[in-house]
């Protein structure tokens, strides 16, 4: 494993994103729409949660926070304050701006496994502040309720009940996420994060604010992740408490690191597998849990850089084997 | 609602047998942490299997007491095995593995506990003996909650014992400040950490099976508790037995008497109860500063 | 990489062309709790339904031809149950869905289905049929929560006392079980002597017990749920407190939960069920339901397995009168007021609010004495006439929606 960079390539990475917005346009007349927005929705869920993971290094055993204050912030803002769509999901990034800086201001310092388990209780905090003394704003158990058919007004009317109108919503919205997120991976500001990923103290000793570049990739992680929650509110009308417990936390990880949490896309396919995979089995198995909670084993034993990064591995050995024949001769 | 002494001395009691549990698996986490510098996500899970493996074997031999010592034997067991296969191969990794490894574990565990139980609550039942409480004075405390609080206290004791004056206790004491002095030493280390794990899962176990007879085992009984655990020992500081301790004493009081004053706080009071000492002290109370 | 990905990518697609392969057209969709902590309960319910859709069948199916009906996994989370509930809208055509255990879930179906024109019939306890909820779209073959806490409660005060205490989990179950239970108690001449209030998941009472000895009511009703109830059986017994004078009532009380119990379900224990198997003494047909079920599953039916069952009946048998599968509005009106008699005596859809009209069962537990599939007694059936409250109160959802509950 020496000297090869868990890096990515930022020449070819371009093809990518590209790829990727192009399978998204096509997909949901493949495989069931429903599906097909979550995977998005969750996708750049998954993405901003690897902002953290995969390129910072710090692991948040407790993102389902951000996924949650973004779908309730943005479902008590259309419910209760008559904002529009586009206005709920500005008050979704709002929110999971302000609880990353935060969460950011208590814990950033400190030690990764310090981190996973603050992050954890937060979340776990919040999860029964929404269950229970909150319950007048947030339904409890039952969830976010009562909420109109939501439509766009805003640049034209687009009514988001029906599926294909609120899949290419979300398209937007994810697709422009996902270009957003590129670009800050693809900056001097990424590759520092991915300098500290790799040797935080080397990064410090060259003269790196490593801190606040850590405090940053939270704020942008908390942003992009809350702004997921607030599609995940639109997409289903309704604001399940379930985005806030710790079962979404663990799902997200292990979704990532199955796709490969050391590439940028490598989140997304994890996403996709893992609920195409999951929506099929749980209509044939009711042990689905296990088989998940095996393969989550598996991979960390076995391949933990996950789908995209075992695959990316293998071409680049191919690669540099090739190379060498050809050099060779 | 009328506050007097006797109701308070109660709650009291009562959040010392609450703690008593805590202790057990804050304990059990820290020696894991201290020993193997593992974050065990699937302490829950091993709590659980105790509560399960006490109901097995009571409903095969009919003895409590066999039941609970069972449970730490058998938990401790599934330990080694966990540790050797599971953990083991990822040392030298980056520690977030083996903390995301235990997850999955935990997940997989659960649900094939689901699949061989089911989800209807199994009962263990508690020698008669134990059954009724102590009245004095207007103070009422159940005998088992008072069994559960010197029960903890043996343990702590056999624990306080164990690590200072045995042979072994000392060696995983040296293991745990100096690994690679201890192996310099020419003894087998690793051999060491899957012990330490065994030991601090069999705490969780015995911890499972004490809960067993009065919450009824589940194999969803131990999702909750983990994260509890983890609030316990963060707040104690991370890798400090004192601290497990009166992390486990404070939460014990604190869910009790917020029960009492605010029952639908309880949950949460722990979080904010954590977040307010992280605020004061950053590394927990009894944190050591080199481990941060 | 662009071989490689190109594979992977092409494999990918061509799974998921063939997922989709097509079988007899299915008519409804139902979904419940099969993973997860209720799988039992949720399992209960499916094994209800899919003996209610092998009667139908048997007798000729649905409009002539074979039923197909989905059953399906909703995980125990709504997020899950409303994707799958779309999918089988948008992409089968289904018009009729289902399910499901939590009345939590129940609701937010509901409002989805209403927003969808779909017909949605609720198995479980909901509050469907009240106040803001009911919007025309939804049934319940359950029953409204408050049902289960009038008739337990209208039982305790004539028979076991009238001082009372009430440990209440905190959620709209538990406030609707109170709600009605203070209504009750107001009007019986009960003595109210407070209120405990439990959060979800909260599985250790050790803290609220001395409380409890201090007050020394005559009737503890315990109004918490799931693990919660196992745990706070148990640690009252622990404690020494279940064979004294102490009378416990439960609102919704379960099968499952008395087995859990143990010896520590005695005779002091009152329970609300909507169906008991013993049941079957009474009923001629509650002896088929019975018999039936025993014969497949080896163990008697439990209230979810009753809803699920008179739920799908009730939906497959209206589909054959309406004679239609997908038009909503027909369904609708045959549904208002649909005659049924399947395993308790007659009762119907009530047409105003589509609330199935059931009796609540009261089941004392035997202790020690239970053994086998005998685990306690019937001792009365409070008829849904004094438990319903009429149209147009469920319509304001009063009285109980407005009940002022004891702070915290």
């Amino acid at each position: 494993m020496a000297g090869r960079e868990k890096t990515t390539n930022a020449g070819s990475g371009n093809r990518i994103v590209w790829m990727t917005l192009l399978f998204f346009l096509v997909i949901p007349h493949i495989i069931s729409t429903p599906l097909a927005t979550e995977i998005m929705i969750y996708g750049l869920f998954a993405l901003g949660f690897n902002l953290l993971l995969g390129y910072t290094g710090i692991l948040s055993f407790g993102h389902a926070a951000y996924f949650g204050l973004g779908c309730y912030g943005c479902g008590i803002a259309i419910r209760d304050f008559g904002l529009s769509v586009w206005g709920g999901l500005l008050v979704s990034i709002f929110l999971g701006v302000l609880l990353a800086a935060i969460i950011g201001a208590i814990s950033i310092k400190k030690r990764g496994v310090y981190f996973a388990m603050i992050s954890m209780a937060v979340a776990q905090m919040f999860y029964f502040l929404a269950l229970s003394p909150l319950k007048k704003w947030t339904g409890g158990e039952d969830g976010l309720k009562f909420i109109p058919k939501l439509s766009l007004q805003f640049p034209f009317h687009v009514d988001l009940q029906s599926p294909f109108p609120l899949y290419y919503f979300v398209y937007f919205v994810v697709g422009l996420s996902i270009l957003a997120i590129w670009r800050v991976l693809n900056s001097p500001f990424g590759r520092l994060l991915q300098a500290i990923r790799e040797n935080e103290e080397r990064t410090i000793a060259s003269g790196f604010n490593v801190t606040m570049a850590k405090y940053v990739s939270l704020v942008f992680s908390g942003l992009f992740s809350a702004l997921a929650g607030g599609l995940f509110f639109v997409y289903l009308g309704y604001g399940p408490l379930t985005t806030l417990f710790w079962l979404t936390s663990g799902t997200i990880l292990l979704m990532t690191i199955l796709g490969g949490m050391h590439t940028f896309i490598g989140p997304v396919v994890g996403v996709a597998v893992f609920l195409f995979a999951q929506n099929k089995f749980s209509w044939i198995m009711d042990r689905w849990q296990l088989v998940v909670g095996i393969l989550f084993i598996a991979l960390i034993l076995i391949f933990p850089e996950g789908i995209v990064g075992t695959i990316k591995s293998k071409y680049l050995a191919r690669k540099t084997v090739g190379q060498e024949i050809e050099e060779a001769e | 609602m009328e506050i007097n002494a006797s109701l308070l001395i109660n709650q009291m009691l009562f959040g010392l047998a609450l703690g008593a549990v805590y202790i057990l698996m804050a304990c059990g986490l820290t020696i894991i942490f201290g020993l193997l510098d593992i974050v065990n996500f699937a302490h829950g899970t091993f709590y659980m299997l105790g509560a399960f493996a006490a109901f097995v074997t009571v409903s095969l031999f009919g003895n409590f007491w066999i039941g609970l010592a069972s449970a730490i034997i058998l938990v401790g067991l599934i330990g080694w095995v966990t540790e050797t296969f599971l953990i083991k191969p990822l040392y030298g990794k980056d520690p977030l593995y083996p903390l995301m490894l235990t997850f999955g574990f935990s997940l997989a565990v659960t649900d094939l506990m689901r699949g061989i139980f089911g989800t209807v609550g199994r009962i263990v039942p508690l020698p008669q003996f134990f059954i009724g409480s102590i009245v004095w004075e207007g103070v009422f405390i159940p005998k088992f909650r008072v069994f559960i609080i010197f029960l903890t206290l043996g343990v702590l004791i056999f624990l306080w014992y164990f690590f200072k004056k045995t042979n072994l206790g000392m060696i995983i004491r040296a293991a745990t400040r100096d690994s690679l002095m201890v192996r310099t030493l020419g003894i087998d280390v690793p051999r060491i950490w899957t012990f330490g794990f065994a030991l601090g899962v069999g705490l969780a176990g015995l911890a499972g099976a004490v809960n067993s007879t009065i919450q009824s085992a589940l194999p969803d009984m131990g999702v909750e508790i983990t994260v509890e655990c983890f609030v316990v020992v963060v707040i104690g500081g991370l890798g400090s037995l004192g601290g497990a301790i009166l992390g486990g004493l404070i939460i014990g009081q604190v869910i009790s008497f917020v029960s009492l004053f605010a029952s639908d706080w309880s949950n949460v009071a722990i979080f904010i109860t954590m977040l307010l000492i992280l605020l004061v002290r950053t590394r927990g109370l009894f944190g050591e500063a080199g481990r941060l | 990489m662009k071989k490689v990905s190109l594979i992977v990518a092409s494999v990918f697609l061509v799974t998921l062309l063939f997922s989709g392969v097509a079988s007899a057209k299915p008519i409804a969709a139902l979904l419940f709790p099969l993973s997860g902590p209720f799988s039992a309960m949720g399992t209960d319910m499916r094994k209800g339904s899919e003996l209610a859709l092998e009667e139908i069948n048997a007798k000729g199916g649905v409009l002539g031809q074979k039923a197909e009906v989905i059953m399906g996994d909703d995980e125990f989370q709504a997020a899950i149950a409303i994707r799958k509930y779309k999918e089988m809208v948008d992409g089968q055509g289904i018009k009729a869905i289902g399910g499901t255990l939590s009345g939590g879930i129940s609701v937010a179906v509901n409002e989805w289905a209403c927003k969808n024109k779909v017909l949605y019939m609720s198995f479980c306890h909901t509050s469907i049929p009240l106040g803001k909820e009911q919007c025309g779209y939804g049934f319940v073959s359950g029953m409204i929560p408050y049902q289960t806490g009038v008739a337990t409660a209208k039982y305790a005060f004539q028979n076991l006392g009238k001082s009372w205490m009430i440990v209440t989990q905190d959620y709209r179950f538990g406030h609707d079980e109170l709600s009605a239970w203070l209504t009750v108690s107001e009007k019986m001449g009960g003595k109210f002597l407070g209120n405990i209030y439990s959060p979800l998941g909260q599985v250790d009472y050790s803290a609220h017990i001395p409380k409890i000895v201090a007050t020394n009511p005559e009737i503890l009703v315990i109004n918490v749920y799931g693990q919660s109830m196992d745990a706070i059986i148990k640690q009252l017994g622990e404690a020494g407190l279940t064979n004294k004078k102490m009378k416990f009532v439960i609102p919704k009380s379960h099968l499952f939960t008395i087995k859990a119990s143990g010896a520590f379900y005695t005779e002091n224990f009152y329970g609300g069920h909507t169906f008991y198997w013993t049941l079957q003494d009474k009923f001629p047909k509650a002896k088929k339901f019975v018999e039936d079920y025993m014969k497949k599953h080896g163990a008697p039916p439990s209230q979810d397995s009753d809803g699920g069952y008179v739920g799908t009946r009730a939906l497959l048998e209206a589909m054959n009168v309406a004679k239609t599968t997908t038009d909503v509005d027909k369904l609708i009106k045959t549904l208002k007021g649909f005659k049924m008699d399947y395993n308790k005596g007659p009762e119907e859809f009530r047409a105003c609010d589509h609330i199935r009209t059931t009796s609540v069962v009261i089941v004392r537990g035997i202790g020690a004495k239970a053994s086998g599939m005998n685990y306690g007694e019937v001792v009365a059936e409070i008829p849904w006439q004094e438990t319903l409250e009429s149209c147009e109160n469920n319509k304001n959802d009063v009285p109980y929606g407005k009940v002022k509950l004891p702070g915290k």
